[in-house]
């Protein structure tokens, strides 16, 4: 057996962790409104989730097109736990619950990572792909479990109370999801330091290299598969506790693609981008959802300019400017930025609202009037549409000149003699 | 008889109906410096990869101290006491230089697939890695990624990485390759601290490594050895200076 551990976790490595705490706790107390807290309990739920895609893309290096399942999966189980404990046949806390849904993720994984792990790259990815399918079909076909199309659905307030708590209102749900985000993530940190967590990194790298030190590739790609189905499934039952219905569209394919969107966007490369990324995707969902029928075009098109122009994500934005900051030159860059800012909202907005109109022409064009930004106009007129492919263009050629001035800024600020970037 | 180190009974191998490797027969002593020359396209690499499992042979056996590792995993091979660097440098290039030497260490250290340890709070394993790195030279680069470093550290790194978890057997292949003069004295002398009392696998091209290095060579033409010997021995011997040593000495003056 390996030596023993020579010191305790010391306090200042728990410093972060105690003040995420202090936030979780602070936040529905600032975020008063109804659905603010609903929001929040998603971007909780899609938090663990996300991490624990990462734990297969971003520290494992493999692509699965199909995590949701493990969600999925979880819910459900959940969902019928929910319903058996309501018909008091067993004795479960409401609080517990999650940890049946990571069990039920991690049997799943299990099984379906026994053979999926054995070949990263395309294969991993093609078999992915099939899995998500097949339960998705499975879903609509067997009703008995799945409930078919509309579901299956629970209640989480029939649950025996927990120190007099009974989980109606969606603060108290706020608690137990904030509970379980930070008790997953702190775990998944953990993870990431471990032996296997540690090669899970080589095998990404390197696989062969992996072997030569000692280590299967596809051990270690199975183990971290069978943890990344355990957090999902944690979050699938959070799913569950916190919306009290699942459906096939929990796991499908599309749900699946949503998380590999939300922790890309986030940043692949860091253990914050998935909680940045999860933060940031459902924001856009819900509050910019509410706004527009084109949430999806939108998300899309940052997802393809984030792949094309910032592949290390949100927090490899962020990271990029450690550089400049650690050589004080940060203050370099504040002018060139603020002053591409303005052309670009000018083009961004331009470009939305041109966007908005179309649809609205297309779609509703019985209606004459339509709002954007809080200013009605007429959309027979021809001024919006002047205005907004002025916005456009102007906005567009404007920014295209000063990211010149922002590029060569930025060499400046992050430039020492000798040291290749 | 004490069983030799490592031993190749009669390996064949072919790609595709072409033998590549016709019979080879080798037996490396324990606690020796080895070295294989021979031409480019002779077989050195193909070996190298029979014996760590990279490929499957044809036909005959291989022996870790009197062990058959015939087709084993490389992890397998890896985990019975012998490990191997390669000719193009491979390393974790995304890992820091500390990273790459620790992951290194972990199997051999016997913390498998372990999920319950905490690597950062294991002190052996962090001395160790440490201890290797100040071996290398590299101790201002510990937490330099290890994919930006020069050539010639991450030849070195390369080394490091297959010397940590102390295996018995080390095979280095080509390890000067592509230096300067003095990068290559730097490497030669760092191969005689990191394998002392190792037995040493060295293919090179460099003849003033090998000979400098060697206790005994073995020529390989064609997937055959045609010689093995002392220095001395093989630089005399007329077979090998017809087929490689008498160009590859030219080359040298």
């Amino acid at each position: 057996m390996p030596s023993q551990t020579t010191s305790t976790i010391s306090f200042s490595s728990l410093v972060p962790w105690l003040i995420a705490a202090l936030v979780l706790c602070v936040m529905p107390f600032i975020f008063t409104g109804g659905g603010s807290i609903t929001i929040m309990n998603q971007i909780g739920i899609t938090i663990v989730l996300a991490m624990s895609y990462n734990m297969l893309l971003g520290q494992g290096g493999m692509l699965s097109f199909g995590h949701a399942v493990y969600m999925g999966l979880g819910g459900f189980v959940a969902v019928h736990v929910m319903n058996i404990v309501e018909n008091q046949e067993i004795w479960l806390p409401l609080p517990l619950l999650p940890l049946v849904g990571g069990l039920v993720g991690l049997g799943f994984a299990t099984i379906i990572g026994s053979f999926s792990t054995r070949k990263a790259g395309t294969v991993f990815a093609m078999i992915s792909l099939g899995i998500g399918e097949l339960i998705a079909a499975c879903c609509i076909i067997i009703t008995v479990f799945f409930g078919g199309e509309e579901g299956i659905s629970g209640d989480r307030t029939m649950a025996p109370p927990t120190f007099g708590v009974e989980f109606i209102t969606q603060k108290e749900v706020y608690f137990l999801i904030a509970f379980w985000v930070l008790i997953s993530t702190f775990l998944m940190y953990l993870f990431t330091q471990t032996p296997v967590g540690k090669m899970a990194n080589a095998v990404r790298d390197n696989p062969e290299r992996a072997e030569f030190v000692g280590y299967s590739m596809r051990w270690v790609r199975y183990v971290s598969f069978c943890a990344a189905g355990f957090f999902a499934g944690i979050a699938g039952a959070l799913f569950a506790i916190n919306f009290e219905i699942l459906t096939e569209q929990n796991l499908n394919l599309g749900a699946s693609f949503t998380v590999l969107l939300a922790t890309y966007i986030g940043g692949v490369g860091f253990f914050l981008g998935p909680i940045v990324g999860a933060i940031l995707f459902t924001l856009l969902q819900t509050v910019i959802g509410l706004q527009t029928d084109l949430w999806a075009l939108y998300t899309g098109v940052v997802f393809i300019l984030m792949v094309m122009f910032m592949p290390a994500g949100l927090t490899g934005l962020f990271a990029m400017h450690i550089i400049p900051w650690q050589l004080g030159r940060i203050g370099m860059l504040i002018k060139p930025y603020s002053k591409i800012f303005i052309p670009g909202t000018i083009f961004i907005v331009g470009a939305v609202c041109l966007t908005e109109l179309i649809n609205h022409v297309r779609h509703h064009g019985d209606e004459e009037f339509m709002t954007l930004f809080w200013v009605e106009f007429n959309t027979r007129s021809i001024v919006p549409w002047g205005v907004f492919i002025i916005f456009t263009a102007v906005g567009f050629w404007f920014s295209r000149a000063l990211a010149v001035e922002v590029k060569e800024a930025w060499g400046n600020a992050t430039f020492v003699e000798g040291v290749r970037r | 008889m004490v069983a030799e180190a490592l031993k190749l009974d009669n390996v064949t191998k072919s790609f595709s109906g072409t033998e590549i490797i016709r019979g080879l027969n080798l037996g490396i002593n324990e606690n020796e410096r080895h070295a294989v020359i021979g031409p480019n396209g002779a077989g050195k690499s193909t070996a190298y990869n029979l014996i760590t499992g990279r490929y499957e042979v044809t036909s005959g056996k291989i022996f870790l101290k009197g062990q058959d590792i015939t087709n084993l995993q490389p992890y397998e091979v890896k985990r019975k006491g012998l490990s191997r660097s390669f000719q193009i440098t491979n390393i974790f290039p995304k890992m820091s230089v500390f990273e790459n030497v620790r992951c290194s260490l972990l199997w051999a250290m016997d913390y498998k697939y372990s999920f319950w340890h905490l690597v950062g709070k294991q002190k052996a394993l962090n001395e160790s890695a440490e201890k290797i790195i100040e071996d290398l030279n590299l101790k201002e680069r510990r937490d330099t990624l290890a994919g930006v470093l020069s050539y010639a550290e991450q030849r070195a790194l390369e080394i490091g990485i297959t010397i940590a978890g102390g295996s018995e057997v080390i095979l280095l292949d080509e390890p000067t390759a592509g230096m300067s003069v003095s990068e290559t004295e730097y490497i030669v002398g760092l191969i005689r601290k990191v394998t002392e009392g190792k037995t040493l696998v060295v293919v090179e091209h460099d003849m003033g490594v090998v000979f400098d290095l060697a206790d005994r060579i073995s020529v390989l033409v064609y997937g055959e050895i045609i010689a093995t010997g002392t220095p001395i021995e093989v630089k005399e011997n007329k077979a090998v200076q017809e087929a490689y040593l008498g160009a590859a000495l030219e080359e040298e003056h």
